[in-house]
């Protein structure tokens, strides 16, 4: 029984990793009508950075960490000035080979500087443990938790009271019809790829004290986008309740399945999410169905 | 009609296939036959596999991001066949056949799902398909891969990059004419009415998931052709070589080739098999310390995808939006 | 109206085949040996291809400021292939072609190095010392293949056995990675148990890239394991340790070789000390070292701004096994002669404390022997001699 609430919170700790990436995935198509392949690249890029500000430059921590999203969130509004917006209105496919070839270029990039392609890094953040009677928890997954339920109340707020926010959402409800009550749909469109640029950073440096700063820690988008679907693709609370179910079932599956099931737990639940629910599990409030 | 296309086209697109031809021609007289028959054989063996996208993505107009899967198949059917003792001649078909049933399968969720959705199934498809590769250990020996013999017939052995590449062209000639056929008729149309507008399309009493399948058991059939023959000249399979990267690789090729035309799969292929080593070339010319930076093939090819699609977004085979609309149906 | 385009296609083809007329050159060797390696610079084993080809730079390039072998300068040509075996060929193809490569040393990853082997061999290319752990790289004896990497099976089976004989452990489990490095391992440490008449009590694995290993670890506790064996890189190993001391589950575990890095013990700190690993090359450390391996680590920094690891001491033996085989073969050097020379050398035991390599006629597999190593204050220590 305990070692299942202990697996069930690690579950819930890389879920809600999952979560914040299908987030940033859902913040953008919801905006902009594309597809991103980029979201681990940008993971992994936000991590490094904050790296990079820390170790070399000798920033601490936590400016490290705060200029390095702001970075990440910078590069994905000239990304979208530069390239992205023209992929607008554009066949799906369009966006998804531009954003999958923008993410070799800035894995390429990483592994060009010769401390980066070398070695697995670890950020110094707290290794602690936290016992709470007989259950122990990892300050890492505690932070990611924290975070998360953090971050999303923020985006909530962001998105109900500000004016930027409800420009936002009137812009992803329905982009004519916010051009035409005066809402700068250009600029929305660069403010949700900095935002979601911006979380898909926040995720890599959550992530970092779990699974370390390295190359491939993007990868762990392919778990993301069936969060994303499970979600129903444009409900952001969708997105992240479905991040941390994938990463639950995944963790029961490992501990109770047979081996090796474990690792198609989140396709195949999102083949019959598919199949049964063609509309995504999200709550969806009025606004579009499908594609 | 191609009177309509050198119109849209300005001379400088026009020329850009026949300096690929002429780059390739070069790079064979710098490095060698060998190496550039080898270099053909995998363009051809790729450009099959493409055809297969360009049917499912350009004709009928469905978002496929698991292709390699289908590939996968039909590797691991002529490996397991030929181990078997069939001939590889005979066991192609059957390759063919294994990417045929699984287009069919992974083409089931397009009855309930459509556009982006779909494609997201077809992702979850070919991992899926990966997983259970690994899982067949009995079969496939798992994730530890598998070998395969060489291209044989009747006794002759397509041992040499002369001959693999022969037969390659020779696979890949018989399916661009199998091909353009298939696209002239009844069910070329069909694809295209399904693409264009699909609401339209069942109005004029075409079934559109019906269509879709078709589309997805040709495309399949196509790439798990490539993949029998893939599995020959590579002489080693395992389940990772055909990953999610190998499946954009190839959504890559149709888009650059032109995802509209047939033409288009083989030139994407060239441009896809071509530019890492034409960087690998320049590379070893660049001094000091730049040669040594490991991730400057990955930016290179990187930024060529990013200006293909932002510069010539209907691929280099294709003509302009205009020139395709002017071909129509007949095209 | 789709079919000029088509046939432009195949004229191209045809015209591009035509300028293709001359036959594969059999290699030259004229003031330059040229020397290929197909790594991982990007893939998912970057992390060994870049030390592994610094350290090969720097042993050449010594040996070409020092004048050479015979009077030749040594070429590397690196092509990185990142684990992908269709690159792979081709690159093969260029350095055979192109490049006029004698040998090929460590090329990278089992799909690569089972896609090119046959290509290199086959234009009578040297085929050395690949980081492959499959049997084809020197079973069954081929005139141009050799290996000097110790297989897992074989040092596993050995160290599972001491494990066993000298802590008596009765709950063998095993955490792997899902793919032929794993697979070799566990049949290794089933070797082991088979001789002490055990099996393993649980097994779980994980996919390359996993996020979190606490279900597999949940999983082998609840199965009373007294011993893990750990078939891990180091993100993977520092990952399982953590986890079970979390829980405080105080088991012992030993990793292979590819879990034996500094790395470990610096990402893991406390939470790995104790574990117990397989060493077939020790770390080379500063602190501690002996006059002339902390002149070479003066020297590697100096030379690529970076820390040595044992990967970078292992491309550095390698440059070095394929220098003094060229020497030792004399000025005529040819692929024949070098392959005969390297089966009647043997290499003793270095500065490094590598262990000592010998290849025979019969027999080119340089090394079957690792040695048990345990993290004790924050280091590697090693606890035995190399296990027969």
């Amino acid at each position: 029984m305990l070692s299942l609430l202990q697996v069930l919170l690690s579950g819930i700790a890389t879920g809600c990793i999952y979560g914040l990436v299908a987030l940033s995935f859902v913040l953008i198509y919801k905006a902009t009508e594309t597809v991103s392949f980029m979201q681990g690249d940008l993971l992994m890029l936000g991590a490094f950075a904050a790296l990079g500000l820390h170790l070399q430059a000798g920033l601490p921590l936590a400016a490290a960490a705060l200029l390095a999203v702001i970075a990440v969130g910078a590069l994905g509004a000239g990304l979208e000035r530069a390239v992205l917006h023209r992929a607008l209105g554009q066949p799906h496919l369009v966006a998804v080979l531009l954003t999958f070839g923008l993410g070799m270029m800035m894995r390429g990039g990483v592994a060009s500087v010769p401390a980066a392609a070398q070695e697995v890094h670890a950020l110094p953040f707290a290794a602690d443990t936290l016992a709470i009677g007989p259950l122990v928890l990892a300050a890492s997954h505690l932070w990611v938790i924290l975070a998360t339920v953090l971050l999303a109340a923020l985006l909530a707020a962001f998105f109900r009271h500000t004016r930027t926010g409800l420009a936002l959402r009137a812009c992803s409800e329905d982009a004519r019809v916010a051009a035409l009550m005066g809402v700068p749909v250009a600029r929305m469109h660069t403010l949700a790829w900095a935002l979601g640029a911006a979380l898909a950073a926040v995720a890599g440096l959550l992530l970092a004290p779990v699974t370390f700063v390295h190359l491939n820690m993007g990868f762990i988008a392919l778990k993301a986008f069936p969060a994303a679907v499970l979600g129903g693709l444009t409900s952001l609370p969708g997105a992240l309740v479905a991040g941390v179910l994938l990463g639950v079932a995944e963790a029961l599956a490992g501990l109770a399945l047979p081996e090796g099931v474990k690792d198609v737990v989140p396709y195949a639940l999102l083949m019959a999410a598919l199949l049964l629910f063609p509309q995504g599990l999200g709550v969806r409030r009025g606004g579009r169905g499908g594609v | 009609m191609s009177r309509v296309r050198g119109v849209a086209r300005p001379a400088a697109l026009r020329l850009l296939p026949w300096a690929l031809v002429l780059a390739l021609a070069m790079a064979m007289l710098a490095l060698g036959a060998d190496y550039a028959l080898g270099k053909a054989t995998l363009v051809a063996t790729y450009a099959i596999a493409g055809l297969g996208v360009v049917i499912v993505v350009g004709q009928a107009g469905q978002i496929g991001l698991g292709q390699a899967a289908l590939v996968a198949l039909g590797a691991y059917a002529q490996a397991l066949l030929v181990g078997a003792g069939v001939p590889p001649l005979a066991a192609l078909p059957l390759g063919a056949l294994a990417g045929a049933l699984g287009g069919a399968l992974a083409s089931l969720p397009a009855r309930r799902l459509g556009g982006l959705y779909f494609g997201m199934s077809t992702l979850a498809f070919a991992l899926i398909v990966e997983e259970a590769l690994v899982r067949a250990e009995p079969w496939t020996q798992g994730a530890a891969g598998m070998a395969v013999g060489a291209f044989a017939v009747l006794g002759w052995r397509a041992a040499s990059t002369l001959e693999q590449a022969a037969v390659s062209l020779a696979v890949l000639a018989l399916a661009l004419v199998a091909c353009h056929r298939l696209l002239r008729s009844r069910h070329g149309r069909a694809w295209r009415a399904v693409r264009d507008d699909e609401v339209a399309a069942a109005a004029c009493g075409v079934a559109p998931a019906a269509v879709k399948m078709q589309a997805f058991i040709v495309g399949g059939a196509l790439s798990g052709l490539a993949g029998a023959l893939y599995a020959h000249w590579i002489g080693f399979i395992s389940p990772e070589q055909f990953g999610l990267v190998f499946s954009f690789e190839l959504l890559m090729l149709a888009f650059i080739g032109g995802a509209r035309r047939l033409a288009g799969a083989a030139w994407g292929a060239l441009v896809i098999v071509v530019i890492p080593q034409l960087i690998a070339v320049l590379r070893d010319q660049l001094p000091g310390d730049w040669a040594r930076a490991a991730g400057l093939e990955l930016v290179l090819f990187g930024a060529v995808i990013v200006a293909v699609v932002l510069l010539r977004p209907a691929g280099l085979a294709g003509g302009s939006a205009r020139s395709d609309a002017a071909h129509g149906d007949g095209a | 109206m789709r079919f000029p385009s088509v046939l432009r296609f195949f004229r191209g083809a045809l015209l591009a085949l035509s300028a293709a007329a001359l036959p594969a050159a059999a290699e030259v060797v004229g003031d330059e040996i040229v020397v290929g390696t197909v790594s991982d610079l990007s893939g998912p084993i970057a992390l060994l291809g870049v030390p592994v080809r610094d350290g090969m730079l720097m042993r050449f390039d010594e040996l070409n400021a020092a004048g050479g072998v015979h009077g030749r300068k040594i070429r590397l040509v690196v092509e990185d292939a990142g684990y992908d075996p269709k690159r792979a060929v081709l690159a093969a193809r260029k350095l055979v072609q192109r490049d006029r490569a004698f040998a090929f040393i460590a090329n990278m990853g089992t799909p690569v190095v089972m896609a090119t082997m046959p290509i290199i061999v086959d234009a009578g290319r040297l085929h050395l010392f690949p980081f492959s752990p499959h049997r084809a790289t020197y079973e069954p004896l081929h005139p141009l293949k050799f290996q000097n990497f110790a297989p897992y099976q074989d040092y596993m089976e050995a160290a599972t056995r001491h494990m066993l004989s000298t802590q008596g452990y009765e709950r063998t489990c095993l955490l792997y990675q899902d793919d032929d490095y794993g697979l070799e391992v566990m049949k290794g440490v089933e070797k082991g148990l088979a001789a002490n008449g055990r099996e393993l009590v649980e097994r779980t694995s994980y996919k390359r890239g996993a996020t979190d290993l606490s279900s597999q670890i949940a999983r082998l506790r609840a199965a009373r394991c007294d011993f893990v064996v750990l078939a891990t890189v180091v993100r993977e190993t520092v990952a399982a340790m953590a986890e079970a001391r979390k829980i405080g589950w105080e088991v012992d575990m030993l990793v292979t070789a590819s879990g034996y890095s500094a790395q470990t013990h610096e990402l893991g700190g406390e939470a790995v000390e104790g574990l117990y690993g397989v060493s077939v090359l020790p770390h080379p450390y500063a602190e501690g070292a002996n006059s002339q391996l902390a002149a070479w680590i003066e020297r590697y920094r100096a030379r690529f701004k970076a820390e040595p690891n044992v990967w970078s001491v292992m491309g550095y033996t390698l440059a070095d096994l394929f220098v003094r085989t060229a020497e030792a073969t004399g000025p005529a050097l040819t692929v024949e002669a070098f392959a005969r020379t390297l089966e009647g050398m043997e290499f003793t035991r270095d500065y490094f404390g590598s262990p000592s390599y010998r290849f025979t006629p019969q027999d080119h597999l340089g090394n079957r022997y690792g040695r048990l190593a345990q993290i004790r204050n924050g280091r590697w220590e090693l606890i035995t001699d190399y296990l027969q």
